[in-house]
């Protein structure tokens, strides 16, 4: 079942100040499929997502070692497109975060800002994303509404149509459902079910029933290492660490 | 609720063993009223059947609360769908004990055979992998049923010699026929009892390494 991959890290190390958060992560993420990052909090697996479209460059205080590549290409090699990197490296955050504009401005945003401009070019991009987000059907009527009108769910649902309007190639997604109740949790699973034909999506999530259901591949971290990472199954059924073990059976964390 | 639910499943364990426990000795003893012809031991068999149907649904309960209200993975996953077929083939076991037993009152005044038969010899063997299920459950050692394949070989060969023995006895003197017939039925019930218990090694070491084996 595997296939090639599309992002890996080689003996990647990411340090706060003195904190090293990230240890000697090496990964390889398969293409067209969906990789959960489970682990307790604190255990870098926010922070390793967060290196893939380098959003920790944000931040003052972070120092980076070893490296990634995103189609064999390494994305802190100087003359990165920074930009580029983020459209092609899309991201959908805990809480919905819509802009405070229409529902239709919000998944033009990102097409805009990438310079399409023609409106019937803007209009089907806006309608296509929001079919593959599974919200076309709820918001047809009300594309010209304020975003911060509808659910929790759908907000979360547009946000992930945002992020497929400029045409990512991999999608991060950091507890997208924690926010959520069972009902539009249930609907983003079944989403990103479909999204991985077309993407590749990354998340990160504490709900490791969830990992469990969505996931074709788990990463298993524990205080800055990636103990275990294989086929999910395998992880869920029969870890080979014990730390694995004792984290997925509730033994800690 | 990791503590609540890991005593609840070491509690379940522990029952699920004593059941495991409970139909051994309902097909130890029928056997034995069997062959002493012991009506009142039969009866006391007989008289158990009621308990464990009424075990095997008290701990399916629990088991399916379990996996409804903290869907266990891994190690706890595993123990638990061990338990639940380990629950299923004791209740089969202790309805073969049941079945044998219901078998000493008409066979009460059809003429004995005059030599003894293996019967005994092949309980014994059974009750032993049993025996032997129970301690690798109880403790996770595989080492008790690691000759499992051997030992039901052995088993089966039994069964196959009653079968030919039974058929010669009822082509030479037909009066043993209802008796020759009941023995052969006795004999498929402990060769059935010694495959649950193949499965239930099987299930045991899937349980403890997370590998599948098959028991040939």
């Amino acid at each position: 079942m595997t296939s090639e991959p599309i992002i890996s890290t080689h003996n990647l190390n990411l340090w706060y100040n003195d904190t090293h958060a990230l240890q000697s992560i090496s990964i390889s993420i398969s293409k067209n499929q969906v990789t959960a990052l489970i682990g307790p909090s604190g255990c870098g697996k926010s922070t390793l997502l967060r290196c893939f479209n380098r959003l920790n460059d944000l931040i003052d205080c972070v120092r980076i070692t070893g490296e990634i590549l995103l189609d064999n290409e390494n994305i802190h090699a100087a003359g990165t497109d920074v930009v580029m990197l983020r459209k092609k490296v899309g991201m959908v955050f805990q809480k919905p975060n819509p802009f405070p504009k229409s529902v239709y401005e919000n998944v033009a945003y990102g097409p805009r800002v990438h310079g399409v401009k023609n409106k019937s070019e803007l209009d089907t991009i806006v309608e296509q994303s929001l079919h593959d987000a599974a919200l076309w059907d709820e918001v047809r009527d009300r594309l010209n509404d304020s975003a911060l009108g509808l659910s929790g769910g759908q907000q979360q649902r547009l946000c992930i149509a945002r992020t497929l309007a400029v045409e990512p190639e991999v999608i991060l997604m950091d507890e997208p459902c924690s926010a959520l109740d069972p009902i539009a949790t249930a609907k983003i699973e079944k989403l990103i079910d479909t999204l991985k034909m077309d993407y590749t999506v990354i998340i990160v999530t504490h709900n490791m029933q969830q990992a469990a259901r969505v996931s074709d591949y788990t990463g298993f971290m524990y205080l800055g290492k990636l103990v275990e990472f294989g086929q999910t199954n395998q992880i869920f059924e029969n870890p080979q660490e014990d730390l694995t073990e004792n984290y997925i059976t509730g033994r800690f964390g | 609720m990791s503590e609540k639910f890991h005593n609840e499943l070491k509690a379940l364990k522990q029952d699920t063993t004593e059941m495991v426990r409970f139909a051994r000795d309902m097909l130890n003893e029928s056997v034995y009223a069997l062959i002493r012809q012991d009506s009142a031991k039969a009866l006391q068999v007989l008289s158990k059947k009621n308990h464990i149907r009424e075990v095997t649904i008290t701990l399916e309960d629990r088991t399916y609360q379990l996996i409804a209200l903290y869907q266990p993975m891994a190690k706890d996953m595993r123990v638990i769908t061990c338990t639940l077929k380990m629950i299923t083939a004791a209740e089969r076991i202790g309805r073969y004990g049941k079945d044998i037993a219901e078998m000493v009152k008409p066979l009460h005044d059809q003429p004995d055979f005059e030599q003894p038969l293996p019967i005994s010899l092949m309980a014994e063997q059974v009750l032993e992998m049993i025996d032997d299920v129970i301690v690798a459950f109880e403790t996770e050692n595989l080492e008790a049923i690691k000759d499992f394949s051997s030992r039901d070989d052995t088993v089966d060969a039994m069964w196959h010699s009653v079968f030919r023995e039974m058929l010669t006895f009822m082509m030479e003197n037909p009066k043993t026929i209802t008796r020759s017939t009941y023995y052969i039925m006795v004999a498929r019930y402990l060769e059935r009892s010694g495959d649950h218990a193949c499965k239930m090694a099987e299930n045991i070491h899937y349980m403890v390494t997370g590998e599948r084996i098959e028991i040939k």
